[in-house]
């Protein structure tokens, strides 16, 4: 049966089971790639905490060929793993992973990017669109005090991988908070990503040159903030909140660059992916499945998140992975 | 007096006997040209890795290999062709990616608007109900035939721009993979396409036969210690394979191809139909391609426009290389390219195995190719050193 468990209730359960349950077990964590801070930080928290508890990990990265993730997970069922972990490389090659795990009598947890099917696997997931909501409800309110009374602002959008159901979570969870204030919102520009900083690019640059006036920037990704930069900068438009011309900009993810971003002033709030939680979550599910003798668990296991504001960073600030990866000195290295 | 049998002389003619060093160099070079050089080569890799790679040997893994080979060793078929005739073909992973593309488009038995919307084919061919011919009689085959229909085309189009046009073929198939890869990709906006009927699926990861080994402990055998042995992948690129090799080695179009691939000026001279034959073997990747899109497309149950996008020519080609075919044309055998590929995946899963990370394989993949390609040309050395 179907479940869904919510943070809350998770917490509860994960917090007592999480530390030192299983027999060493052999774990094939199968991700996409590590193109971003996020997946770089996932990474490490999964394979540290594991290998910390003294399971073995198989590693197979798919350098974003989904035909590859596919072959890598099978040569790890076939070499006898005891579960799976992966990060897909989108919702659809998702799907048949995991029913090939399951199939093949392995569980499987799916990290952060979900299948487009929802019913197979354990699968711990972002509310992206609620996330969204929030950090651009955020956004909102800071554009529409900087604007004079009645003046109609221009919203754009940089949009993911509509493949991804995080993307389209995202793109759900800003028009939102749009359309609660549609009388002052143009309607919103949406750029083409596809998850890729160079089509975001040369995309980015195309509507900033056919809409030179725009006031609202929310990303779908904090990735994109340095894209952004490149576009924004020389045409006069990156500025500090403090600063004439500033253009009201967030994003999603809670990356170290969005933290220093929102401490300059660029950035005025990000949603924030709470990685760690999500990490343990995964494991602590899967973990319990090899322990339970339980094939094909089946469980969606939800994260919340928080919006991180210019105005909540103070007290808020390491909540925020990105910002403790930050603070660790992740950029300087 | 007698004579006493000197190394390097015949007693009693005066001739030179072949040393031991001589017979052994010339055992390698025998052993370099066979046919089953390569074959040769991967059972030793296997043995050799035993030890080391306990995991190597077992049936689950020796099934993976083979399933992985499959898709591969149909699309390596056509490129084998091209090579021989003297060309290459680097639009097939972008023929893979387009007809994959329209597979989905045909077959879809649903579409999301959330995520198709924006794409040309949205409401055209493609909506909430399915592809054009979702729910049709004789769907799967109509949705085949106009993929093959589409790399026959595309096919065409290659071999007359290098037949009739002279265009040296690395830059026809270049544009190619450009052209068609970023036409799929247009056409669902990047998006990938599913769900496909089950039977169009079975023809990717479908099995005929499985096995068991060992006895039967509990009343549920588990799915995991159930091998595939016969799969509908495998019937399918067997029969390609042996097709091919017919065509190839024992027709009179296979001997016009090795005779392009060998000297294109004297097989004009010869009255062979070089620009026909070069547009056919053009078609005949294409459709290798198309084939191995069904497969890949198949297996993992949706229509992908970026299938056969990065790293993947580097495993055709290679395979294909490693076989033993030639890169100047005129020598190549289909025999060699199932050798050529079996190694290839062979040294895919071992690396895998090793638990190295993606960029030391390709590092692994990419100095394994140079130096088949440098075994290639000591080939083509012994080859001509030996027929004079």
């Amino acid at each position: 049966m179907k479940k869904l468990i919510t943070a809350g209730a998770l917490a509860l359960a994960s917090s007592a089971a999480f530390t030192g349950q299983a027999s060493a077990a052999t774990i094939c964590f199968a991700f996409q790639d590590l193109e971003t801070e996020f997946w770089v930080a996932g990474h490490a928290a999964i394979t540290t905490t594991l290998e910390e508890q003294g399971h073995t990990v198989i590693e197979r990265n798919a350098n974003e060929d989904a035909n590859r993730q596919l072959e890598q997970v099978r040569d790890c069922i076939a070499q006898g793993v005891d579960g799976i972990i992966i990060i897909p490389q989108d919702g659809e090659s998702a799907v048949t992973i995991v029913g090939e795990a399951q199939d093949n009598d392995v569980p499987i947890a799916v990290f952060n990017r979900p299948p487009s099917d929802l019913s197979r696997g354990i699968i711990v997931v972002a509310d992206n669109e609620t996330i969204a909501e929030q950090a651009v409800d955020y956004l909102v309110e800071k554009a529409l005090e900087d604007a004079d009374a009645g003046e109609t602002l221009q919203p754009l959008i940089l949009v993911g991988d509509l493949g991804d159901p995080n993307a389209v979570g995202r793109k759900n969870g800003f028009y939102n908070a749009i359309e609660k204030q549609a009388d002052r919102f143009e309607t919103p520009i949406e750029v083409a990503t596809e998850w890729d900083a160079a089509t975001a690019l040369s995309n980015l640059e195309a509507a900033v040159t056919a809409n030179p006036e725009i006031d609202l920037v929310f990303t779908s990704s904090d990735f994109l903030f340095p894209t952004i930069r490149s576009v924004f900068e020389p045409r006069g438009m990156w500025k500090t909140r403090d600063e004439e011309g500033h253009v009201v900009l967030g994003g999603l993810d809670g990356d170290a660059t969005a933290c220093q971003l929102i401490k300059d002033g660029h950035v005025d709030a990000t949603g924030v992916q709470d990685l760690y939680y999500e990490a343990e979550a995964a494991l602590d599910a899967i973990l319990s499945a090899i322990d339970a003798g339980e094939y094909a668990p089946n469980v969606v296991i939800e994260d919340p998140g928080f919006a991180l504001t210019a105005d909540s960073i103070t007290d808020s600030e390491m909540d925020m992975w990105g910002c403790v990866l930050l603070a660790e000195g992740f950029l300087d290295n | 007096m007698t004579d006493t049998p000197v190394a390097g002389k015949l007693p009693g003619t005066g001739a030179t006997r072949p040393g031991l060093a001589a017979t052994l160099s010339r055992r390698a070079q025998d052993l370099l040209l066979s046919d089953y050089f390569v074959l040769y080569l991967s059972l030793a890799y296997f043995i050799i890795l035993i030890p080391f790679l306990p995991n190597l040997s077992n049936p689950a893994n020796i099934s993976n290999i083979l399933s992985n080979m499959w898709p591969l060793l149909v699309v390596a078929t056509g490129q084998t062709f091209v090579l021989t005739v003297g060309g290459i073909d680097l639009s097939q992973g972008s023929v893979i990616g387009l007809t994959s593309v329209i597979a989905g488009a045909l077959l879809a038995t649903a579409a999301s608007g959330s995520v198709l919307a924006n794409a040309p084919i949205w409401g055209i061919i493609i909506s909430e109900e399915g592809g054009l011919l979702a729910g049709h009689t004789g769907a799967i085959w109509i949705g085949i035939a106009a993929m093959l229909a589409t790399a026959a085309l595309i096919g065409a189009i290659n071999g007359i721009s290098v037949a009739v046009l002279n265009m040296p073929p690395f830059m026809v198939t270049l544009v190619g993979l450009i052209v068609y890869g970023a036409l799929a990709i247009w056409l669902t906006q990047s998006e990938n396409i599913r769900p496909l009927p089950e039977s169009f699926i079975q023809l990717g990861k479908g099995d005929i036969v499985s096995v068991y080994l060992g006895e039967q402990d509990e009343p549920r055998i588990p799915r995991r210690q159930i091998y595939s042995f016969v799969t509908y992948p495998m019937l399918i690129a067997v029969g390609i394979a042996i097709a091919a090799s017919i065509l190839l080695s024992r027709t009179v179009f296979g001997r016009y191809v090795y005779a392009i691939g060998a000297n294109r000026r004297a097989a004009e001279i010869s009255g062979v139909p070089v620009r026909r034959v070069i547009v056919a073997v053009f078609v005949i990747s294409a459709l290798c391609a198309a084939a191995g899109s069904i497969l890949y497309s198949a297996r993992l149950e949706g229509g992908r426009p970026t299938l056969g996008e990065g790293a993947f020519l580097l495993d055709v080609i290679g395979a294909v290389v490693i076989g033993g075919t030639s890169l100047f044309g005129g020598r190549g055998r289909i025999l060699w390219t199932v050798f050529g590929v079996l190694f290839f995946v062979l040294l895919s899963n071992t690396l895998n195995l090793m638990n190295l990370s993606s960029f030391h394989i390709d590092m692994v993949k990419g100095g394994v190719i140079l130096g088949a390609a440098m075994l290639n040309v000591l080939r083509e050395r012994l080859i001509r050193e030996r027929s004079r």
